[in-house]
């Protein structure tokens, strides 16, 4: 379980975070919904150590940040960070030589799921095409949960479904999985659960199938009712 | 450590194509002057020898290094200027460009201070690198120059005294005095840590960072100059002077090292 | 089998509650026949993949499946549909009833006597019935698109 109790980020006195408490569970996906500057990513940078936090705790299984937590928690973030003239091969390789939870075998389906060719250099990607290998990178860790910044953005509509099928799949498995988006419709039916964020508070984190049998309402609803009011 | 040499690794590749560009061209602007100031000098020692003036000296490889001030100096200073931008860049990189790369560094499943000491060993492989580039070059330059001069014109030098003829050499790269040599290397080691440090404290606390940073420099800049010409020799013995001043470089170096695998592991924003 | 037309192009309401909705559109494909009775179906996740839909969600709806006794799963094989005639009946039944209600519901406003009701009803069903037998609008599954069934 990933959890973040009371966590506060301040950038220059402006309060970026503010008391934001939730949990992402394993074998659940778990998705922070808001309006951009909510503070989505943000949250997924603390999880990451990728900023400081000035109160509060992050935790994971119980356990603070360290390096361990590199190999258990694999980040996707909003853009494909791998050097430009990077063959997509080396890109692997580099991985592999890094991550002991890599898993080749996985690499391998994944490159073949997303019909990627090895040879591209990483600069010379499309935005759908980077996307996806960024994803590659990402879940051919054999980690327990994944961290996705924005998996959707700026990604064609056809893209946009090979991705969303990766969700369902057995590439992500029981993982646990912490995804940031603001296109709800692309995961209404994907998420057991949304974590509602507005100015960086939690304005309300909701189970998606217990808000449509109890309140008969979408989480697009439910996201409109909040973040519009 | 496995990790560490793989950072290293990494940090030396990305680098790779501007070093090897500085050694071009330190090659060729040497061996270009060298051949061409040779050339003149044989023929002007022919000339000399046609018109029957005995007076000629013979002339060794150390007066044509003489000779090569200004260009032997150009491409290690711009070598010096170089490296001394890649300190900074060596981390800014990582932070722009459509890659960002810092997010991928940072999310490495190593301990941070390793990414600190991988981008500094990088830094002090290409300083090495380009110190042995410039022997090895020196010891080339004078095979060519024993080729192009007919012995009969040739003094022979010390390749120390080639060296000695150059002052960007004495001074800069290469003093012949080994305490000396280890002083001159080891501050910059020092001076590595220092500016890797005030880079950090830009990057974890942004503008005030750079405030932060401009004073941490001169602090330390303030507390090494300092040591450097302690004048203290009516209260102490030369060799206890040299013990402070190894004592505050180690205090300094302790400190930077200890701020900078503060700031990035607990510290650095992306 | 022909999976990629079977779940195809299936969409929900995203007011109600998915896994019921799974459930139901399980119930309508075995009523109608697409999916006989003591048929293997995809696995949670596979159904999940096909369907684009959480993988919690399709295990809940197979839990709720067999719940009902709708769906039977032995051991570690796959769930298959029941064989239970009184099931099918029943899920028959419950989604004839639905049905109809629903109809009842559009026309409780307009005045009409049940001999009439039921005289047109006969007459638009014999109607359908011919149209189907020309022409099956909906062809079954199994001879969709010939042999293009590969994943």
């Amino acid at each position: 379980m990933i959890e973040l109790v009371r966590v506060s980020q301040k950038y220059t006195y402006k309060e970026v975070l503010k008391d934001v408490t939730f949990t992402a569970e394993k074998g659940q996906i778990t998705c922070l919904l808001g309006l951009n500057g909510a503070g989505k990513s943000t949250i997924l940078k603390t999880i990451m150590g990728l900023t400081p936090i000035h109160g509060g705790s992050i935790r994971i299984d119980g356990e603070e940040i360290n390096q361990n937590t590199y190999e258990r928690v694999s980040y996707i973030p909003d853009h494909l960070a791998i050097p430009a003239s990077m063959k997509l091969s080396d890109a692997l390789r580099f991985m592999e030589d890094f991550y002991s939870c890599w898993n080749k075998d996985r690499a391998n389906e994944l490159m073949r799921f997303f019909d990627l060719d090895l040879d591209e250099r990483a600069g010379r990607l499309s935005k759908g095409t980077a996307a996806k290998f960024n994803l590659v990178l990402g879940l051919a860790q054999d980690s327990d949960y994944v961290i996705m910044d924005e998996p959707f953005a700026g990604i064609d509509l056809f893209n946009r479904e090979r991705i969303a099928e990766v969700f369902s799949s057995e590439l992500v498995g029981n993982r646990g999985v912490l995804l940031t988006t603001h296109e709800v419709k692309e995961v209404e039916y994907l998420i057991d659960k949304a974590v509602l964020l507005r100015d960086g508070v939690v304005a309300r984190s909701f189970e998606c199938e217990q808000v449509r049998s109890e309140e008969s309402k979408s989480v697009v609803d439910v996201m409109k009712e909040v973040l519009l009011t | 450590m496995n990790r560490y040499l793989k950072l290293v690794h990494l940090e030396v590749h990305r680098f790779r194509y501007a070093l090897f560009s500085l050694m071009f061209l330190t090659a060729a602007i040497q061996i270009t002057g060298l051949v061409h100031t040779t050339q003149v000098r044989v023929k002007g020692w022919r000339e000399a020898a046609r018109l029957g003036e005995h007076s000629t000296r013979n002339f060794s490889f150390a007066d044509v290094i003489g000779d090569l001030q200004f260009l032997f100096a150009i491409p290690i200073l711009i070598s010096i200027v170089v490296l001394g931008l890649y300190v900074f860049l060596i981390w800014y990189r990582d932070w722009i460009g459509r890659d960002k790369f810092a997010y991928r560094l940072f999310t490495l499943p190593t301990v941070r201070r390793n990414v600190y000491m991988a981008k500094a060993t990088a830094i002090f492989v290409f300083v090495f690198a380009m110190v042995s580039f410039q022997l090895l070059m020196l010891l080339l330059e004078r095979q060519l120059f024993n080729w192009m001069v007919p012995s009969e014109y040739r003094m022979s030098s010390l390749f120390a005294e080639a060296v000695a003829s150059n002052l960007v050499f004495v001074r800069f790269l290469l003093p012949l005095d080994g305490i000396q040599f280890v002083v001159y290397y080891g501050i910059g080691i020092l001076a590595v840590f220092v500016l890797f440090t005030a880079v950090l404290l830009e990057r974890s606390y942004r503008l005030p960072g750079i405030v932060y940073a401009i004073l941490y420099v001169a602090v330390c800049g303030a507390a090494i100059g300092g040591a450097v010409y302690l004048n203290l020799y009516n209260y102490f013995y030369p060799r206890e002077i040299t013990a402070i001043r190894f004592c505050i470089y180690l205090m300094v170096m302790g400190f930077t090292l200890t701020l900078g695998f503060r700031l990035v592991s607990k510290k650095i924003t992306v | 089998m022909n999976k990629v037309n079977e779940w195809a192009g299936i969409t929900f309401n995203s007011r109600d509650p998915v896994y019921a909705q799974v459930v139901r559109l399980f119930k309508e494909k075995i009523v109608t026949g697409v999916i006989q009775s003591g048929q293997t179906i995809p696995s949670r996740r596979e159904l999940a993949a096909l369907l684009k839909i959480n993988p919690n969600t399709a295990q809940r709806a197979y839990k709720e499946m067999e719940d009902q006794r709708l769906i039977v799963t032995e051991g570690n094989s796959p769930s298959r549909i029941t064989l239970e005639l009184d099931v099918l009946r029943q899920i028959r039944a419950e989604l004839l009833g639905t049905a109809v209600e629903a109809f009842v519901a559009t026309i409780r406003n307009i005045d009409v006597p049940l001999d009439e009701l039921l005289d047109v009803i006969q007459q638009k069903y014999t109607e359908a019935q011919a149209g189907k037998r020309q022409e099956p609008p909906e062809a079954p599954f199994e001879s969709g698109e010939g042999g293009n069934n590969d994943d």
